[in-house]
């Protein structure tokens, strides 16, 4: 193979995960000379797919704790016994680690579209939202599940609320709706809990509130959840319903998440020019005196130079010139994969009448104590790629350590199968994880060349934030105007249609 | 279902296509060929990769062929996976006139078998068919030798009989194409074309049948979400309000 040494480079890209990608996709007809590299042998860093063998393979290698790592704890189980038999072969799976879903009013979209990479991905609908109370004998299981009115017709067609609750959450909906122009209505609530504003601004009764936290998503306790993060959450969330089509507002990538969308931008990145190295890591990078330039060492002591290093805060932290970052940046959250042997068809009701089928559903799992956060599910069907037909695939994610994130999870996945209607679902194979993730690097940090793209936030929705540290980067890359950022003509041969 | 008439739209899907082969088999030139009928004999080496598609006419329907074309950097052996990656299809070339190539592509062959979609199909292409003066490549009995005419790399090194033998056994298409004169070209990618599966291309719910090709349902259109529809313009007037 040939050497690296003795490169020089314009950007040297350290991984291959989302933001990265991005970035290397944005920078992809700059005319920059650009390395791009992955210390793992595989596309998508802290965001890849996997099939079975390879997930368990990252299991074995984070199952203990290694120092300032993003992942450890991993371990795989295979509860059922005929799990072996239902399983297909590994390649059959294909597992996200970020499994994150798109809405339609996120900034992540017009850029896909306008840099052409939408042509080469597929795009399914997250359709319903599901609140699931904890399993309790006196309820019947349709009792437990039940499905978020998420639209002013949904709430109006909703025969199990009373006709005051009704009045009230359509007050709610519609204030929502401009919430922006009423800052005297929430405005001394902002910091405050979210719940009592709910409570005392709409006449909304706590049994009501669960399906409205549900649309948040928000991964802290319900009792610190303020008004501030919850109404832009809930705005987003309605205003993209019908954006692509009516009854549903939120799109998931095909294929392993949002791993798919960073090798469609690696794709465009070498279609470029760029030059892709895997299983390379840069193990040092020192600023050269006296100069613009940053002098990388990496694996195997190959040195390459670069005027700019970019990459996750992971990455490059071994390098010597990554700011400090505190231990109070971090939160830790506990994350599992499960395989179930059911479509669960139950929670993928029509989007609407003749629109597209759904891939996606998110279950909300309050906690029982306010204080403790909720789980949340994000449950794909085989149509999403990721596993046979008649299978589904369900990652839940719990904003707790592992050692009371775990039974959490357990817990709320046990009585999502529980709620199925048809033949008792079983688990085949499930994948635990607990994962730290920098806050702090929600924005971009740069210095002297070197940039940290922010991390994603902690919970299942893809933020805003990330490509908006994406353009920063970009920008002081190229000098560019934010107005051309991410936009580009069709390459030729690759014509557009539809 | 039966004959449709010409009015009657044909079904149409999209086929991702990965190009996999040692340098300078010719690659880009069956592309090029398949794309546009044509061919350079000197053309520069692309850069980075290409991306291309390309129509495909079937009788009941319409294939759009995504081709990738991994030109260049086969060097850091780091593009091949990102672009095999849920391809539904992979032509592995080699160059008839030079043996080692065929080693390649087997590694090749090998490497899609191991990591690539279950059901991928592939296609084994020996190319370069032109520089071999044997018309009927049935018969290569004596080869080598009778080369009066061309210089000495320009005769057949790879025989029909070993490359078929060996696409057989891996269960791979086989055809021996001339990226020069057109030769078999298109017949590779209707070849392919034919072999994926339907289940592969819609509906897979229908398909119930256990084959692996079905492990990963295709694209099913029923689910399909169109970015494009509206929302480029709506979204992007939403800038941050939070
Ligand atoms: N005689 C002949 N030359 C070919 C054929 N296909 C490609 N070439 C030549 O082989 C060289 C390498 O071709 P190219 O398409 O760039 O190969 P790639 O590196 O595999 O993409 C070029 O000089 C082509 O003109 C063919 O079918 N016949
Ligand atoms: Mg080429």
């Amino acid at each position: 193979m040939e050497t690296l040494d003795g490169t020089e480079w314009d950007v040297v890209i350290a991984d291959t995960g989302f933001a990265s990608s991005l970035l290397a996709l944005s920078l992809s007809r700059s005319g920059k000379r650009i390395l791009h590299l992955d210390p793992n042998e595989y596309y998508g860093g802290a965001e890849a797919a996997f099939s079975l063998a390879e997930a368990e393979t990252w299991a074995l290698r984070w199952s203990e704790s290694t120092d300032g790592a993003t992942f450890s704890h991993a371990s795989v189980t295979k509860p059922s016994l005929s799990g072996d038999s239902k399983l297909l072969s590994s390649r059959a799976y294909s597992l996200a680690l970020a499994p994150h879903l798109i809405y339609a009013r996120s900034n992540n979209v017009p850029a896909l579209v306008s840099s052409q990479c939408h042509n080469q991905l597929d795009f399914q609908a997250v359709g319903s939202w599901f609140v699931l109370n904890p399993f309790d004998d006196a309820l019947t299981s349709s009792s437990r599940l039940i499905r978020v009115p998420s639209s002013r017709e949904d709430v109006f067609q909703d025969a199990s609320l009373a006709l005051k609750a009704k009045r009230a959450l359509m007050k709610f909906l519609r204030f929502v709706a401009s919430y922006e122009e009423q800052t005297e209505t929430w405005n001394d609530s902002r910091d405050q809990s979210f719940s009592l504003f709910l409570e005392q601004k709409f006449g909304l009764p706590a049994a009501s509130h669960e399906p409205i936290m549900a649309l948040t998503m928000s991964t802290t306790p319900a009792s610190s959840t303020t008004t501030g993060f919850a109404l832009p959450r809930i705005a987003q969330h309605l205003r993209s319903i019908g954006i692509f089509g009516p009854g549903f507002g939120a799109v998931l990538p095909k294929w392993g998440g949002l791993a798919e969308i960073a090798q469609v931008a690696c794709r465009a990145g070498a279609v470029g020019g760029g030059v892709y190295v895997l299983n390379k890591a840069i193990k040092e990078a020192a600023k050269v005196e006296q100069s613009d330039t940053i002098a990388l060492t990496l694996d195997g002591n190959e040195r390459v130079s670069t005027t700019w290093l970019c990459g996750s805060t992971e990455t490059t932290r071994w390098t010597g010139c990554t700011p400090a970052v505190s231990e109070e940046d971090f939160t830790t959250i506990s994350r599992s994969i499960s395989i179930v042997s059911s479509p669960l068809s139950h929670l993928f009701p029509p989007t609407s009448e003749g629109g597209v089928t759904p891939a996606g559903a998110v279950v909300v799992v309050p906690s029982p104590d306010a204080s403790e956060p909720p789980v949340h599910i994000l449950v794909h069907t085989s149509d999403a790629g990721e596993c046979p037909m008649d299978q589904s695939v369900a990652y839940a994610s719990v904003a707790l350590p592992s050692d009371t994130g775990y039974p959490r999870l357990e817990r709320a996945i046990s009585d999502l199968l529980l709620s199925a209607e048809d033949a008792q679902p079983e688990l085949l194979w499930t994948l635990r994880y607990q994962q730290r993730t920098n806050l702090s690097t929600q924005a971009l940090r740069e210095s002297g060349g070197l940039i940290n793209l922010p991390a994603l936030r902690d919970d299942l929705v893809l933020d805003d934030s990330v490509l908006d540290g994406v353009r920063q980067a970009w920008q002081s890359i190229t000098s560019e105007e934010q107005s051309v950022f991410m936009k580009f003509e069709a390459r030729e041969g690759g014509e557009e249609e539809e | 279902m039966t004959d449709s008439t010409a009015s009657a739209p044909k079904p149409s899907s999209s086929v991702k296509l990965v190009l996999l082969g040692e340098a300078a088999v010719g690659k880009s030139s069956l592309v090029l060929r398949f794309v546009n009928n044509d061919f350079q004999p000197n053309k520069e080496p692309t850069i980075g990769a290409a991306f291309l598609t390309q129509k495909c006419q079937l009788p009941s329907r319409t294939i759009k062929f995504e081709i990738w074309d991994t030109a260049g950097q086969e060097r850091f052996a780091s593009l091949a996976p990102m672009y095999y990656r849920n391809a539904q299809s992979a032509l592995v070339v080699y160059d008839m006139t030079k043996p080692s190539s065929l080693v390649k592509a087997k590694h090749w062959v090998a490497e899609l078998q191991r990591q690539a979609s279950p059901g991928i199909v592939i296609a084994l292409v020996g190319n370069k068919l032109d520089l071999c003066d044997d018309d009927d490549p049935e018969d290569e009995a004596q080869d080598g030798e009778n080369a009066e005419g061309h210089e000495e790399e320009a005769v057949r090194k790879v025989s029909t009989a070993e490359a078929k033998a060996y696409a057989e056994e891996e269960s791979l298409l086989f055809y021996e194409t001339s990226a020069k004169t057109g030769h078999n070209v298109s017949e590779v990618f209707t070849a392919i074309a034919n072999a994926i599966p339907e289940t592969s291309l819609k509906g897979p719910r229908t398909g119930a049948g256990g084959g692996t090709q079905a492990a990963i349902s295709g694209g099913q259109d029923t689910s399909r979400v169109n970015l494009n529809a509206r929302g480029a313009d709506g979204a992007a007037k939403e800038g941050c309000a939070c």
